[in-house]
C-alpha cells in the first residue's frame, strides 16, 4: 500500500458533481482506469475519516481503507469504465463493500476475483406484500413477531428446519428456486419476480469442495447472524404511485415482510475454497494485485470458470434458503392471521441479490460488450424495458430493495438509465457500516438500544444480545442518505419508504 | 515488560477492545469437566491474551504470547470468544486439527479456518482452550487440540457468526520472548 501524508493523497481526489468525486490515477499503483465515488455531504465526512485514520504513522493492526481499495480494483487487469464506490461504500475484503467493477470478457487478461463478490454469496433481500394493514397487524404485533422467530431459525448456530438430504442439497444447487418449486416450498410466480427467477443456469455442484457441501446442509432455511434480518414492515412514504402500484402497494399503512439473508456457511466455504486456489493461479499466470486480498484468476481459466460454477451453484443455495424462510414467513403469518398465505396475498414483489459477479451486456465508449460485472455490497439496477426484468416491471425499472439497519426505514429503488450508462447498472446496497463492531460494543449498551427500539415502537426478537450493539443504528450510516445520494445522483430513483415495526434477528 | 504492556506498544486507545463481556473472564475461574473416567475434574482457562481491535465492517483479532505457538493458540481462542461466551464452554471432549501453509501467513489462515469449519459443521465443536501440539517452522505445518464440546443453542450464548479468516491485513510480529498476530475475521 502507497502511504502518504493525508494532504498528499487528497490531491488525488477530484470533486467531479455534487454527489460525485473523482480517484485520479496514481492513488494507488498500476491503476487502469479511475475510480469514482458517490456521497453526499455526509457521507463524504465519513470517508475522508476512514482515509485519514489510515495515513496515521506507525500504527499496528488497521486495514486499508474504502479509497483505497476502490483505487486497488481500477489497477486489476481487464477492468472498463471505471471502479464505482456506491455511497454505502467502506473498507471490506478486497474489494470495498459497497464496490462495483466490470471487466472485458473479450480480453483474454480479464480476472474474477471471489473479494470482488464477497464471503455471502448472493447476499440478498427479499420483499413479500401483504394485503394487511398496520391497524391488522399492530394489536397482534408481538404475537406475530415471536410467531417468525418461532418458525426461523435464527443466530450463530442454527440449524435449518426444511428436510434435506446430501442428494436433495446436489439437486437444490443445481436447480435453485426450480427446486423449491418442485418441493412445494414457492409459489410459481415467486420466481418471476427474483433476480435470474432464482437460478443461475451455469451452476455446476460437482465444483462445490465437500466441505462446502458439509457447511451448507445443517444450515438451509435458516436466516444467520450479523447484519442479517426478517422485518415486518410498514409503508410509511411513495414517492413513486405508478411504480409502486405495479409492485401492489397501493397505499401508506400497508405491511410487507423483507427477509435479508445469504448462503449460510456453503458460499463463505465456496469462497474460501476459490481464495485459496486462486493464489495458486496468480502465481502461474504471473497475476500481480496491490493486495494480496484481491486473490483473482483469468476469467478464461480453470480456476476462473470453476470458481464462476461454484458461485452460481451458492447464488442458487441462497436463493432457495430466502424461498425457504418465505414459506417460513407464510406459514407463520397464515398461523397468525388464520388465514391463508394465497388470502393474504403474500407475494414477493422483488428478490434482488447484493454480492454476486455476472455476465452483462453493457454499452462501452459506444460499443456492446460482453462484461462480468462485480457486485459487492451493490445492488443490480436495471432501468426499464431491459430484457433481463420481469414483465410487470418493464414500464418502471427493475425494483431495487435496500435494506436499513435495525430500526430504521428501508426502501425500494427502481432502475434507471442514468445508472447503466455511469454504474453498469449498479446501485447502493443497504446503509453501510459507520462505526466498528468492537467499538459498538464498547460505546453502547444493549438495554439502552431495545429500549429506545421499543420507545419507537418496534418489537424485537435477537438470539445475541450482543450483537444488538453492534447492529445498533448508530453502528450505521444514515440510509436516507445514501439512498437520497443514489436518487440525486440519477443512478436509482426513490420509489417507496418502509418502516419496521418488528425486527428479528440473529 | 509485561504482555499487556507490549500489547500497547503503537496502539490508539480508540482502537482497542480488550474486553467487551465476549470471552471474558477471571483466569482464576475454575469450571468442572468431565474426565474420560467419568469424574469431575478441575480445568482452568489459559490467561487471556487478545483483544478485538476497530474495523469498519468485521473485527480485527490480536493475540500475543511469550512466542509463536501461544500468539496463534490465544487467535483461535478470540475468534470462539467472539462466537459465544467460553465461561460456558465445558471441557467435555476434544478435536484435533491440522493445518498447513506455505509462510506463517498462510499457515494462521489454515490453523484457523480449520477451527472455524469444525465449529460451522459437523461436529459443530467450540473450544474452550486450544493447545498446538506441534508446530514445524520449516514445512508450515500444524497439529492443534481443541478442548471443549459441542455447540448448544441451550446452554451457549449466541455471539457473532464469524463467516471466514481473511488475509485482509495479516500480520505476523516475533520478537525475542514476545509474539504477536492481526487477523480480520469476516462477520
Amino acid at each position: 500500500m502507497v502511504v502518504r501524508p493525508y494532504n498528499d493523497e487528497v490531491k488525488y481526489l477530484e470533486k467531479i458533481s455534487h454527489n460525485c468525486w473523482r480517484i485520479n490515477k496514481g492513488f494507488q499503483p498500476n491503476m487502469n482506469v479511475d475510480g469514482v465515488f458517490y456521497v453526499n455531504e455526509h457521507l463524504e465526512k465519513l470517508m475522508f475519516d476512514e482515509l485519514r485514520n489510515a495515513c496515521r504513522p506507525g500504527a499496528v493492526g488497521g486495514f486499508l481503507p474504502g479509497m483505497k481499495q476502490i483505487a486497488n480494483v481500477a489497477a486489476l487487469p481487464g477492468i472498463v469504465g471505471r471502479s464505482v464506490g456506491l455511497p454505502d461504500v467502506h473498507s471490506g475484503y478486497g474489494f470495498a463493500i459497497g464496490n462495483m467493477a466490470a471487466f472485458d470478457m473479450d480480453d483474454p487478461k480479464s480476472i474474477i476475483s471471489p473479494g470482488g463478490v464477497g464471503f455471502d454469496i448472493n447476499c440478498g433481500v427479499r420483499l413479500l406484500r401483504t394485503n394487511l394493514f398496520e391497524k391488522d397487524v399492530q394489536p397482534v404485533k408481538e404475537q406475530i413477531a415471536q410467531s417468525l422467530f418461532d418458525h426461523i431459525p435464527v443466530g450463530v448456530g442454527s440449524k435449518g428446519i426444511i428436510p434435506m438430504t446430501a442428494k436433495d442439497l446436489e439437486e437444490a444447487l443445481e436447480m435453485g428456486m426450480d427446486w423449491s418449486l418442485r418441493e412445494g416450498y414457492v409459489w410459481a410466480e415467486d420466481k418471476e419476480h427474483c433476480e435470474e427467477y432464482g437460478r443461475m443456469l451455469q451452476a455446476d455442484p460437482s465444483k462445490v469442495s465437500s466441505r462446502a457441501k458439509k457447511r451448507g446442509l445443517p444450515q438451509l432455511g435458516t436466516l444467520g447472524a450479523g447484519n442479517h434480518y426478517a422485518e415486518i414492515q410498514v409503508v410509511s412514504e411513495i414517492f413513486d404511485k405508478y411504480a409502486a402500484a405495479k409492485m401492489g402497494i397501493e397505499e401508506k399503512g400497508q405491511i410487507c415482510v423483507m427477509i435479508h439473508s445469504g448462503s449460510r456457511g456453503f458460499g463463505h466455504q465456496v469462497a474460501t475454497d476459490a481464495l485459496l486456489a486462486m493464489e495458486k493461479a496468480m502465481k502461474r499466470d504471473n497475476i500481480e494485485t496491490n493486495d494480496r486480498q484481491l486473490a483473482c484468476a483469468r476469467i478464461h481459466s480453470q480456476e476462473g470458470q470453476d470458481y464462476l460454477k461454484a458461485m452460481a451453484a451458492a447464488a442458487n443455495f441462497a436463493w432457495v434458503n430466502r424461498s425457504s424462510m418465505t414459506f417460513l414467513t407464510r406459514q407463520a403469518f397464515a398461523k397468525q392471521f388464520q388465514m391463508s398465505a394465497d388470502d393474504l396475498d403474500m407475494q414477493v414483489i422483488y428478490d434482488v441479490s447484493h454480492n454476486i459477479a455476472k455476465v452483462e451486456q453493457h454499452l462501452v465508449d459506444g460499443k456492446m460488450k460482453t462484461l462480468l460485472v462485480h457486485r459487492k455490497g451493490s445492488t443490480r439496477a436495471f432501468p426499464p424495458h431491459h430484457p433481463l426484468i420481469p414483465v410487470d416491471y418493464q414500464l418502471t425499472g427493475q425494483p431495487v430493495l435496500i435494506g436499513g439497519t435495525m430500526g430504521t426505514c428501508s426502501y425500494v429503488l427502481t432502475g434507471t438509465e442514468q445508472g447503466m450508462s455511469e454504474t453498469f447498472g449498479s446501485t447502493c446496497h443497504g446503509a453501510g457500516r459507520a462505526l466498528s463492531r468492537a467499538k459498538s460494543r464498547r460505546n453502547l449498551d444493549f438495554r439502552t438500544v431495545l429500549d429506545q427500539l421499543e420507545s419507537q415502537g418496534i418489537s424485537i426478537r435477537v438470539a445475541s444480545p450482543k450483537l444488538v450493539m453492534e447492529e445498533a443504528p448508530e453502528s450505521y450510516k444514515n440510509v436516507t442518505d445514501v439512498v437520497d445520494t443514489c436518487h440525486a445522483a440519477g443512478i436509482s430513483k426513490k420509489a417507496i419508504q418502509l418502516k419496521p415495526i418488528a425486527v428479528i434477528k440473529g | 515488560m509485561s504482555d499487556e504492556q507490549k500489547s500497547e506498544i503503537n496502539q490508539d486507545p480508540e482502537m482497542s477492545d480488550a474486553g467487551d463481556g465476549d470471552g471474558d473472564y477471571d483466569t482464576s475461574s475454575q469450571t468442572p469437566t468431565s474426565s474420560t473416567s467419568g469424574e469431575l475434574q478441575i480445568q482452568e482457562l489459559p490467561a487471556k491474551k487478545y483483544e478485538y481491535l476497530d474495523h469498519t465492517a468485521d473485527v480485527q483479532l490480536h493475540a500475543w504470547g511469550d512466542n509463536l505457538t501461544e500468539a496463534f493458540e490465544q487467535c483461535a481462542m478470540a475468534m470462539f470468544g467472539y462466537m459465544t461466551d467460553i465461561e460456558t464452554v465445558d471441557n467435555l471432549g476434544s478435536e484435533q486439527i491440522q493445518a498447513q501453509g506455505h509462510d506463517l501467513l498462510s499457515l494462521l489462515y489454515g490453523f484457523l479456518d480449520e477451527f472455524l469449519f469444525i465449529f460451522s459443521a459437523d461436529p459443530f465443536f467450540i473450544a474452550r482452550k486450544v493447545t498446538i501440539n506441534s508446530f514445524d517452522r520449516e514445512n508450515f505445518k500444524i497439529v492443534a487440540t481443541g478442548f471443549g464440546e459441542t455447540f448448544d443453542l441451550n446452554k451457549h450464548p449466541q455471539g457473532t457468526e464469524v463467516k471466514a479468516i481473511t488475509y485482509s491485513n495479516m500480520q505476523v510480529h516475533e520478537n525475542e520472548g514476545y509474539a504477536e498476530v492481526f487477523v480480520i475475521i469476516d462477520i
